[in-house]
C-alpha cells in the first residue's frame, strides 16, 4: 500500500468531482428538457439517493475490509443520522400540515399536548447537525466500548450488531417513541429556507451528497494511509500479534466503529431530504446486511469498490424490481452468494482475478506440455496469497 | 339471522322430536303442551313441577327454549281442540310439516296424512316478556341440575353474578345436592357473591367477602372493588372488600406469574429446538447458517402441505404454473392423525434442503465464518422469495389437529395441550441429540470433528460425510420447530426471520458447541422473554429488554453460559 495519493488516482477523483459536481447538474439544469442528453429531475435525485448509498457503503468497508470488523447495524446509524436531520425537518413544516398545528402531523394525530422536550433543540438548524454527528457517535462509543472491551469479536461481533439495530428498529416502531412509530418522519416542506421539492434544491443537495462522497473518500484514503491505517490493517490480519506488539487492538477498533457510525450518519442526513422519508424499516437488519453486499460485490478493502458496488447493485435494483419484481430478491441472493463463493475480490477485483485465472491455466498447459515432454515433471500448481488478502484463505477439506 | 337460526332449531329438533316417540318421559312434553295454552297462573305451577322432576332431556330442554322464543304454534283441529306444535322447516314460506308437542308426532289429520302448515299464516302461542323470563328461569334452573359439570358450574358463575337475592335459595338446594368440588366451590363462590350484595347486612357483607378471599374467586375481583370505592357501604364493609381485592390480586398475579412462565417455557422449547440445530452446525463447521430461519419456515410450511393433503388438497401456482396436489378428502379422526406424519416429514424435507445447501455453498466456506454468513443470507433471501411464489405472501392457516386444541386447569393456571405438546417434544429432541452425540458412532466422529478437524481426519473420520450429515441433522431440527410453531403462531414466507435473531442469541448465549448451554438459555431467554414483557405490559419493551440484556451477560461472560475451553487465542 503506498503512502501518498498516486498521480492516477488524483487525476480519477479530479473527474469523478467534475462528473458529479459539475456536468451532471448541469445537464439537468441547462440542457433543455428535449435534448437526449438532459438528465430529469427524476434521475438526478434516483443518483442523488445512490451517492449516500455509496458514502454508506465506504462506512462499511471501512469497519469490514480494512479492520475486519463485520458490522450487521451500520443501517442504524444511517437511520439515525436520518432521523436527526429528519426531525429538523419534521419542524420546519410549521403550521402547514395536514393539520396546521405547530407540532408535527403524527403528533397532532396521535394526541400529543405539546411538542416532547427532546423535539425542542432540533428547531435549530446547527443542532441537528450537530445530533446528526454526536448521537451515532454516541451509541456507537458504548456499544463499541462494552463490545470490545469483553473482546467481543468476529461473527459474535456481526451478530451482536445485528441485534442491536434489530433491537433498535422495534424500539422506533413504537408509536410512543415520540418518532412517529411506523410511518417515521414524512411529507417535509422547506430546508434553510427553500422549498424541499423544487428541482434546484434536490439538484444542491444531490451535490452536497456529492461533496460528501468525494471528502469521505479522501478522508478514508487518508486515514488508511497513515500509521494508524496500518495498524487497522494489521487488527484485520491478526489482532492477536497486534496485541501482542502492545497496541490496545480494542481502542482502535473502537475509533474505526465510531469514525464509520459518523460517516454513515451523515450519509443518511443527506439522504432523508432527498428520498422525503424516514421510517424504521431503513434500519431493519435486512438493509444493513444489504449495505454489506453492496459492498462485498464491489469489492472490499479498496476504496473504490464499495462506490462501485452501492452504485450498481442500486442500479440493477431499480431495474429488477420493475422487470422482474417477483425475482428480484432471488437475483440479490444468488449474486450475493455467488460473488462470496466465487469473487471474493468483488467486481473490482475481477479484472485481476481473470488475469490471475488466465495465468493460472496457462502454466497450467505450459506443466503439461512439460510433462509430455519429461515424464517425470510434474505442474506447478500456484495458489496466490498475498499478504494484505482479505479474506483469510480457509481450509476448505 | 333470526329466520337462520329459526331453521337450525328446527332441522336440529326434528330428529329428537322423532326419536322422542318411545321416550319415558312424555309427561313432560305434556306439561309443556298443556302449559302452552293455559292460563298464566297455570303456567307458573306447571314450569315448577318441571323443574322438581327429576332427569329432563336435551330434547325437552330445546322445547322450552322453543317455546321462549315464540317457535311454538297453535293448529286449531277440525274438532276446535288446540294443539301446539312446532314447525319441520320455518324458513322457507312453503308449506311443512308439523310435530305435535305434547307426543312429538307428526301432526296427521283423521286421515293419518300429514298436516302441511303454511309458516307464514300459522298462528304463534302467545308469549310475553314475563312469561319469558319465566321459562328463561326455568331453563337457568334446569341447567344447574344438568349432567355435565361445566353447564352446572357455568350456571352457578352466572347466577352469582348476577348478584340477585332471589337466586340464593336454589344455589342453597344445590349445594346439598352437588357432589363434584369443582362445582361446589363455584356454587359457594356464588352464593357469597350474591350476599356481597346483600346491603341491608353489612355483616353478611363482611363474612361474603372473607370467604371470597379465601376461595380464591378471580371473578368476584370487579364485584369487590366496585364495593370498596362504592359510597354507600359501611367503613367495615369497605375495609373487609378491599382486604379482599387485595388478596385475590395477590393470588391472580401468582396465578399470572405461573402461566407466563408456562408460556416462557413452551417458548422456549421451541428456541431450544431451532437454536439446537444452529449450535451443532456452528459449533461443528465454524459456519454460520442465516438460511437456519428459512429452514424453520421449510417445517412449517411441509406441515401447511401435509394438513392440506390430509384434506382436499392444495393448488399452487408459482411462477404462473399451476400445480394441484391431490388431496385424500380425509375426515374425522384419520385427518386427525396429519400432525404424527407431519413431524416427521417436516424433519426430513428440512434434513434435505440442508443437504443440498451444504453441497452447494457451505462446503466451500468451512472455516471462514464471516463469508458463510453472507452466503446464506443470500441463500435466505431466495428461500424467502421462493416461498413467496409458492405459497403467496400472506400468511397461511394450518389448523391444529383437535387434540391439541382443548387445555386443563390447575388452579387457575391455563395449560394449553399444544405447548404441553411442544415442550415435551422439545425434552425428548434434547435427549435424543444428546444421546446421538454420545452413545453413536456418528457422534463419536462428530465430537472429533468438533475438537480437532485435521487430527479427527488424519484419524480416518470422513469428516466430508460427517459435515454434511450434521447439517442435514441441525437442519432437520429447525424443521421440527417450524412444525411445531405452525401450531401456535402463524405461518408465512418471513416465518424465520423473526426467529433467527433469538436463535442465535440463544447460542451466543449459551455457548456454541454445547447443548447444557443451549438448553439453559434457551429456556432462559424464553422465560424473561415473556415475564418481561408480562411486566412491561409490551412485547416490543419485553425483546428490547432482553437484547440489552444479553449485551450486558456478554461483557460478564463472553463464551456465554458453557464455553468451549481452550488454548487457542483465535477459537
Amino acid at each position: 500500500m503506498q503512502n501518498s495519493f498516486r498521480k492516477a488516482e488524483l487525476w480519477g477523483i479530479g473527474i469523478g468531482a467534475i462528473l458529479i459536481l459539475g456536468i451532471l447538474p448541469a445537464l439537468n439544469a441547462f440542457v433543455p428538457e428535449t435534448s437526449v442528453f438532459h438528465l430529469s429531475d427524476f434521475t438526478i435525485n434516483l443518483y442523488g439517493k445512490y451517492l449516500s448509498y455509496a458514502v454508506l457503503a465506504m462506512s462499511v468497508d471501512l469497519l469490514w475490509g480494512y479492520t475486519g470488523l463485520l458490522s450487521l447495524g451500520q443501517c442504524l446509524f444511517f437511520a439515525l443520522g436520518g432521523y436527526a436531520f429528519g426531525m429538523h425537518l419534521m419542524l420546519l413544516i410549521g403550521k402547514l400540515g395536514q393539520y396546521h398545528s405547530d407540532l408535527p402531523d403524527f403528533m397532532v394525530f396521535l394526541g400529543y399536548p405539546a411538542l416532547p422536550l427532546h423535539w425542542v433543540p432540533f428547531r435549530s438548524f446547527w443542532f441537528s447537525v450537530a445530533a446528526v454527528v454526536l448521537v451515532p457517535g454516541l451509541v456507537a462509543l458504548v456499544f463499541g466500548f462494552l463490545a470490545f472491551r469483553s473482546r467481543i469479536r468476529g461473527v459474535y461481533f456481526s451478530i451482536l450488531t445485528q441485534a442491536l439495530t434489530y433491537g433498535a428498529c422495534l424500539m422506533f416502531f413504537r408509536n410512543d417513541f415520540t418518532f412517529g412509530g411506523n410511518n417515521g418522519l414524512t411529507d417535509f416542506k422547506f430546508i434553510l429556507g427553500y422549498d424541499i421539492r423544487s428541482a434546484a434544491t434536490q439538484r444542491c443537495l444531490f451535490i452536497a451528497t456529492g461533496i460528501l462522497l468525494i471528502l469521505t473518500y479522501v478522508f478514508c484514503r487518508w486515514l488508511t494511509m497513515t500509521k494508524f491505517g496500518k495498524i487497522q490493517r494489521a487488527v484485520r490480519d491478526s489482532e492477536n500479534r497486534v496485541l501482542f506488539s502492545g497496541y490496545a487492538a480494542a481502542n482502535f477498533k473502537l475509533f474505526v466503529f465510531v469514525v464509520s457510525a459518523i460517516i454513515a450518519s451523515l450519509a443518511g442526513a443527506l439522504y432523508v431530504p432527498q428520498v422525503g422519508i424516514i421510517n424504521p424499516s431503513e434500519m431493519a437488519p435486512d438493509k444493513s446486511l444489504e449495505a454489506v453486499v453492496w459492498v462485498a460485490v464491489g469489492g472490499r478493502g479498496t476504496l473504490i469498490g464499495p462506490i462501485v458496488g452501492a452504485i450498481v447493485v442500486n442500479a440493477l435494483k431499480s431495474w429488477a424490481t420493475r422487470a422482474f419484481p417477483d425475482l428480484w430478491l432471488i437475483i440479490l441472493g444468488a449474486m450475493f452468494a455467488i460473488v462470496v463463493l466465487f469473487m471474493p475480490k468483488g467486481l473490482v477485483g475481477l479484472p485481476k482475478q481473470l488475469y490471475s485465472l488466465f495465468q493460472r491455466s496457462s502454466t497450467f498447459l505450459k506443466g503439461i506440455s512439460a510433462q509430455r515432454g519429461n515424464e517425470a515433471q510434474l505442474p506447478v500448481k500456484e495458489t496466490s496469497t498475498s499478504p494484505g488478502d482479505v479474506i483469510r484463505t480457509g481450509r476448505a477439506d | 339471522m333470526p329466520r337462520l337460526k329459526f331453521f337450525c332449531l328446527a332441522a336440529m329438533l326434528a330428529p329428537l322430536l322423532l326419536h322422542a316417540e318411545t321416550s319415558p318421559d312424555s309427561s313432560i312434553r305434556e306439561s309443556i303442551a298443556r302449559a302452552v295454552t293455559s292460563s298464566a297462573a297455570d303456567q307458573d305451577s306447571i314450569l315448577d313441577q318441571i323443574v322438581v322432576s327429576s332427569g329432563i332431556s336435551k330434547t325437552e330442554h330445546d322445547l322450552l327454549t322453543s317455546w321462549s322464543n315464540g317457535e311454538i304454534y297453535l293448529y286449531t283441529d277440525a274438532g276446535g281442540q288446540v294443539i301446539p306444535i312446532i314447525l319441520e322447516q320455518s324458513d322457507t314460506t312453503d308449506k311443512t310439516r308439523a310435530f305435535r308437542v305434547d307426543t312429538g308426532q307428526l301432526l296427521k289429520d283423521s286421515n293419518g296424512a300429514a298436516i302441511m302448515i303454511d309458516p307464514t299464516d300459522a298462528t304463534s302461542s302467545d308469549v310475553n316478556a314475563i312469561l319469558r323470563k319465566k321459562i328463561q328461569r326455568t331453563l337457568d334452573l334446569l341447567s344447574l341440575s344438568d349432567s355435565n359439570p361445566e353447564v352446572r358450574r357455568g350456571m352457578a358463575f352466572k347466577l352469582g353474578s348476577s348478584q340477585k337475592a332471589e337466586n340464593l335459595p336454589l344455589l342453597e338446594t344445590r349445594l346439598k345436592l352437588e357432589t363434584d368440588p369443582g362445582v361446589k366451590k363455584t356454587l359457594y363462590e356464588a352464593e357469597a357473591l350474591i350476599q356481597l350484595a346483600d346491603t341491608a347486612h353489612p355483616e353478611r357483607q363482611v363474612a361474603a367477602a372473607d370467604s371470597l378471599a379465601k376461595l380464591n374467586c378471580i371473578g368476584a375481583l370487579d364485584a369487590l372493588r366496585s364495593l370498596s370505592e362504592s359510597k354507600s357501604a359501611s367503613a367495615e364493609t369497605k375495609l373487609a372488600a378491599t382486604k379482599a381485592t387485595q388478596a385475590i390480586q395477590s393470588y391472580l398475579a401468582v396465578v399470572n406469574f405461573f402461566g407466563t412462565i408456562f408460556h416462557g417455557v413452551s417458548l422456549g422449547s421451541i428456541l431450544l429446538v431451532s437454536a439446537l440445530g444452529l449450535a451443532i452446525t456452528f459449533g461443528l463447521m465454524g459456519v454460520i447458517n442465516m438460511a437456519h430461519g428459512e429452514m424453520i419456515a421449510v417445517g412449517a410450511y411441509t406441515t401447511y402441505v401435509v394438513e392440506n393433503v390430509f384434506r382436499d388438497g392444495l393448488p399452487l401456482s408459482p411462477l404462473g404454473i399451476r400445480i394441484v396436489l391431490p388431496g385424500m378428502h380425509l375426515t374425522g379422526w384419520p385427518f386427525q392423525t396429519y400432525f404424527l406424519f407431519a413431524i416427521p416429514l417436516s424433519f426430513l424435507v428440512a434434513a434435505l434442503a440442508g443437504l443440498a445447501l451444504e453441497r452447494l455453498v457451505i462446503r466451500f466456506l468451512y472455516r471462514r465464518v464471516l463469508e458463510s454468513l453472507l452466503a446464506t443470507w443470500g441463500v435466505s433471501l431466495i428461500m424467502q422469495q421462493l416461498f413467496r411464489l409458492v405459497f403467496g405472501a400472506n400468511n397461511v392457516q394450518v389448523n391444529s389437529p383437535s387434540w391439541l386444541l382443548g387445555n386443563f386447569t390447575i388452579s387457575d393456571v391455563v395449560l394449553g395441550y399444544n405447548r404441553i405438546f411442544v415442550i415435551v417434544f422439545a425434552v425428548l429432541i434434547v435427549v435424543g441429540t444428546w444421546l446421538l452425540l454420545t452413545k453413536t458412532p456418528l457422534g463419536l466422529f462428530i465430537r472429533a470433528v468438533i475438537q480437532d478437524r485435521d487430527m479427527a481426519a488424519c484419524m480416518g473420520v470422513p469428516t466430508q460425510r460427517v459435515n454434511m450429515l450434521t447439517f442435514a441433522f441441525g437442519s432437520g431440527l429447525a424443521g421440527l420447530a417450524g412444525a411445531f410453531l405452525s401450531q401456535i403462531g402463524n405461518v408465512g414466507p418471513s416465518l424465520g426471520q423473526s426467529y433467527i435473531i433469538d436463535s442465535f442469541m440463544t447460542v451466543v448465549v449459551g455457548g456454541v458447541g454445547s447443548i447444557a448451554g443451549t438448553v439453559v438459555s434457551a429456556l432462559g431467554i424464553g422465560c424473561s422473554d415473556q415475564v418481561l414483557q408480562q411486566v412491561l405490559g409490551s412485547p416490543v419493551l419485553g425483546k428490547i429488554m432482553v437484547l440489552t440484556a444479553i449485551i450486558l451477560f456478554l461483557q460478564w461472560k463472553p463464551g456465554g453460559f458453557f464455553p468451549t475451553r481452550s488454548r487457542t487465542l483465535d477459537s
